[in-house]
């Protein structure tokens, strides 16, 4: 019965609802055989076609019935008589439709899919209702670092300051972490929100089932309350519909699911949201440790409610800055919170969606170049309509109907690119858009933009040709006869567009040309660890089980147990791992007194003592950790090169100390025993922050670990294997966040990489149009110099010589193209600046290889007409004169 | 719809079937594979396709829903029932007569006679 569903609706949708249930019940009455569908299918096809050529029929002759009568329907009638001459047009040629509508097609597709993107990734990414004006609070601590940071960077004094602000009609602060859900077969690990103040309102958004948070259990030491994510709820849950009040351990304490969210609301990837819990009042101001995020009070904009944010930052400097150094000059900002959490991706979305621009403005000047070589054919019909008595703007507005009509059918083709495209999308888009439950497709904004770019370059497309054919002398014309459309100022014109198409091309090839060699640079980058063969996973062991010693003991007898496997070299576990680091810490030295109270911060990292040879970074001076480092022993410390050339220069490293942590903490000297060679730890295209690494057996406070395990096989495949060890010693404890280096690396560069591979589709689909162009103009020319041509042959020109005349031609426009299109580059290349790694956008290799490739797609887009052009038989050519 | 003269084969075996009184569209179906025995098997497409033609043309039109309602027994009561409109009778018996002339003419040529009865 899902068959005959299914087959229905293939039909025409009023015979559908008209009919449809008998048929089904029709079908019911007898089994379903082959016969019934074939005839199912074969009406449907009837029903279709009778339907198309109904509506055609109302375009081809005249005008539906029921319109109404008088000027209006005038009005109407001159519409639908343009649009049947059009459709006529476009019938007749169907190679010049189809070019037509290919080109515009490519290009507008182009354009939704970036734009789809955008739309998705960037401007609608959240289902929350007015989105932009929900926005993150960041801060930014220039004495510390001169980057503004919006996750988990702010204190809970911190935002009790920003909740002073009356710019804001709600705020809400929440903590990240990770939670173990139990109770079932598998423990569950799950991003977990907690939350300091009610985060939902903020949003905007209430539970789809049961309720939000009450004060009570918002309060410190409330009562235990879940809310679980929709997705959370399905997998988890298999969406239960009596989930509320019912019971679930979060890492080992009991506390009840109160609600589930609906679809598509993912906090940063979080799937629990909890009350934090804790007396926030009494946290020193200096633990940073949490996410503001609030929403814009009614008419307030976002300027206001930054220069109300800079006023108490300046209150708190003045109060605080004796205690806390680095509120001197600190600074809170609001901004919305799409642009805040995603800010990175933008500079790429932009610079493509330029990229899809210029590919646009391309395929837009070819096809009115297509435009004006069939206007100059049908120059003689113009001509004779306007010495008939046509109003000029009629032939103008009947030329415009036919150029945007011809858009529209390219933005069809165009939406049905964008579509294959953003559903293929998937497959390149990182885990980092998938956690934040982010994805594009074609909606209403991108289905409008697609229709108003339609709309735009259709009329661009038919501007020139109008007003060319409507400046037509119909004196002239007629009295010319047929030698069409030789006029000097159709040629500039045509030149003209051909030269603009290959500067844009130029552009885009070498903006392709250089991302290129960035992504090759990356490739090369020296990272200073090998990434080949290694897998890595995180583990978190709850505090109530493994008190102190115990986390450190469990990771070095799992790192055993794993090492023991077959295929296993070598096995470590470290707080953090290259290339992308995020936990530092202030630290001082012994020989060196810091200027001022505010402390230096490094990269900070604990690590088991075989973690540099799992990685293969290689050791510069004194030892690596040892197994015997452990509580009892003296404390040791190793740093990377980077760290001894910055701080300890001149000076030899090893049996320097180091304090970790921030000056109000109690803190231990560390002996510096290890310099180990520099290692990308902060993203591949940056460069190398100083890095200190302290052992894990001689600390208790890290009970999440990463382990690392180096293999001679495909590290993937030894999953099952390393999950089953890890069952073995603890069947409670989940294993998350398992991706081999190479993944994680691919990640860190996944903006260079889809813009590389998009811009270079680009640059190609550029390419192509603008070869057409050269083609079309090239044959166009030939043809109206055909005349010229057989003189000269008849005179003595050898065919080698006339394919020389033509190729001159397309070497100059090349010339003037790439000249052209090399200067757009001097003024359009600071756009592409933040995405080239170690090239600047002015390459002469990048540019020669450029011009190389535009002389031969400008060789072979001219060798056809050239070669008709040495072909013209003199005798024929005269005959015509 | 063009009233005479050039009714398909289906639409004609559906108009008769309804000459003996209003059906739903798979009691047509039936009585016209029980006249054609088997014959003629309308499938579901072209059956409905026929039955809009011929709603369309104004040649059949939906009963009362309230007369079936009340002569079957409530499961069947929502399936739609046809019967010929006057338009309906008139158009058939044009078609028939064509038929027949057809027949007619077909008798004269004596090596078609023998397959007529």
């Amino acid at each position: 019965m899902r068959v005959i569903r299914w087959l229905l609706w293939l039909y025409p949708a009023p015979f559908r609802e008209r009919y449809g249930a008998e048929m089904a019940a029709v079908v019911a009455g007898d089994p379903l055989s082959v016969r019934v569908v074939i005839d199912l299918l074969g009406t449907a096809a009837r029903l279709r076609l009778r339907q198309i050529r109904q509506t055609l029929r109302t375009f081809t002759h005249g005008r539906p019935p029921g319109l109404p009568s008088s000027r209006k329907r005038d009005e109407m009638d001159t519409i639908f008589q343009d649009l049947r001459y059009a459709l006529r047009q476009f019938a007749r040629r169907p190679g010049f439709t189809a070019i037509g509508v290919l080109s515009l097609g490519l290009a507008i597709g182009g354009n939704s899919l970036i734009y789809g993107m955008l739309d998705g990734f960037v401007f609608h990414p959240f289902p929350y209702p007015q989105p932009d004006r929900l926005v993150a609070i960041g801060v930014t601590f220039p004495k510390l670092s001169a980057e503004t940071t919006y996750v988990e960077s702010i204190s809970p004094a911190e935002y009790f300051d920003v909740k002073r602000s009356r710019s804001f009609a709600q705020t809400a602060s929440f903590d990240l972490g990770n939670r173990n859900i139990s109770g079932g077969d598998v423990p569950e690990r799950v991003f977990t929100a907690l939350l300091l103040d009610d985060l939902f309102p903020v949003i905007g958004m209430t539970p789809a089932l049961g309720r939000g948070f009450t004060k009570e259990e918002l309060a410190p030491n409330g009562p235990p309350a879940a809310i679980i994510s929709h997705r959370l709820w399905q997998s988890r849950f298999g969406g239960d519909a009596g989930i509320v009040n019912r019971a679930i351990r979060i890492s080992g304490r009991s506390a009840s699911i109160v609600g589930v969210m609906p679809p598509g609301l993912l906090v940063i990837g979080t799937d629990l949201w909890i009350p934090w819990g804790g007396d926030a009042s009494s946290m020193p101001r200096n633990v940073r440790q949490f996410n503001v995020l609030a929403r814009l009070a009614p008419g307030v904009s976002l300027s206001q409610a930054n220069a109300e944010l800079a006023g108490i930052a300046r209150q708190v400097e003045q109060a605080e800055k004796a205690k806390f150094a680095e509120y001197d000059n600190w600074q809170l900002t609001a901004t919305p919170w799409a642009a805040a959490l995603l800010k990175d991706v933008r500079p790429a979305a932009f610079v493509l969606l330029g990229a899809v621009g210029l590919v646009l403005l391309i395929a837009c000047a070819n096809v009115t170049n297509l435009f004006l070589a069939r206007a100059s054919t049908r120059h003689r019909e113009l001509a004779v309509r306007l010495a008939l008595g046509a109003a000029g703007w009629r032939l103008t507005r009947l030329l415009l109907t036919e150029s945007v009509l011809l858009a529209i059918a390219g933005a069809a083709v165009g939406l049905v690119i964008a579509w294959l495209g953003l559903s293929g999308a998937g497959a390149l888009i990182p885990g980092q858009f998938q956690l934040l439950g982010l994805h594009a497709g074609v909606n209403g904004r991108v289905l409008a933009w697609s229709l108003a770019l339609a709309l735009a370059s259709g009329l661009m497309v038919g501007f020139i040709p109008a007003i060319h054919a409507t400046r037509t002398d119909p004196h002239e014309s007629l009295k010319a006869d047929s030698r069409t459309g030789t006029s000097r100022g159709g040629r500039r014109v045509r030149h003209a567009l051909v030269v603009a198409e290959l500067a844009l091309s130029v552009v885009l090839l070498l903006g392709a040309g250089l991302l290129i060699r960035s992504f090759l640079n990356i490739q090369r980058v020296d990272r200073g660890f090998d990434p080949r063969g290694v897998l890595t996973m995180r583990l978190t062991l709850p505090r109530d089980r493994y008190p102190g010693e115990a986390a450190g003991a469990f990771f070095d007898h799992l790192s055993e147990r794993i090492a023991a496997l077959p295929g296993v070299r070598v096995v470590a576990a470290a707080s953090q791992f290259p290339p992308m680091s995020f936990g530092d810490s202030q630290f001082d030295l012994e020989h060196r007194q810091p200027d001022g109270t505010t402390l230096p911060t490094a990269l900070a990292t604990v690590a088991t003592p075989r973690f540099f040879e799992t990685l293969r970074v290689s050791l510069r001076a004194g030892r690596f950790f040892s197994a015997t480092d452990r509580l009892d022993t003296p404390f040791v410390a190793i740093v990377n090169q980077s760290f001894a050339n910055r701080y300890l220069n001149g000076v030899d490293p090893l049996g320097q100390r180091v304090r970790l942590g921030s000056p109000d903490r109690q803190r231990t000297w560390l002996t510096i025993v290890g310099v180990v060679a520099d290692s990308r730890n902060s993203g591949v295209t940056q460069p190398v922050r100083p890095e200190i690494y302290t052992p894990v057996r001689q600390q208790t406070a890290w009970n999440q670990l990463f382990v690392l395990v180096r293999t001679d096989t495909a590290p993937a495949a030894l999953l099952p294997l390393v999950r089953q060890t890890v069952s073995a010693l603890d069947s409670e404890q989940p294993v998350y966040m398992v991706q081999t280096l190479e993944d994680a690396l691919a990640t860190a560069s996944f903006q260079q990489r889809i813009s590389t591979l998009l811009l270079a589709i680009f640059a190609g689909v550029a390419l192509v149009l603008a070869a057409i162009g050269i083609y079309g103009v090239m044959s166009y020319a030939v043809v109206a110099r055909t005349q010229e041509m057989g003189v000269r042959l008849a005179i003595g020109a050898r065919p080698r010589d006339v394919v020389w005349l033509v190729l001159a031609q397309v070497g100059k426009l090349s010339a003037f193209g790439l000249a052209l299109g090399v200067g757009m580059l001097i003024v359009a290349g600071s756009a592409l600046e933040g995405l080239l790694v170690d090239v600047r956008p002015m390459d002469a290799p990048t540019i020669i290889a450029v011009a190389l490739i535009l002389a031969v797609v400008a060789l072979v887009a001219a060798w056809a007409p050239a070669a008709r052009a040495a072909r013209v038989d003199p005798i024929t050519a005269l005959r015509y004169e | 719809m063009p009233p005479r003269g050039n009714a398909s084969l289906p639409v004609l075996h559906i108009m008769v079937a309804l000459a003996d009184g209003p059906r739903h569209g798979y009691a047509i179906k039936q009585e016209v594979e029980r006249r054609t025995e088997g014959a003629i098997r309308l499938g579901p497409g072209t059956l409905y396709e026929a039955i809009q033609r011929l709603e369309e043309g104004g040649l059949i039109e939906e009963t009362p829903a309230d007369r079936i309602a009340a002569r079957e027994n409530g499961q069947e009561a929502q399936r739609r029932y046809y019967q010929l409109t006057d338009r309906g009778w008139t158009s058939l018996r044009l078609e028939l007569r064509g038929l027949g002339r057809l027949v007619d003419a077909a008798r004269t040529n004596p090596r078609l006679r023998k397959g007529l009865a």
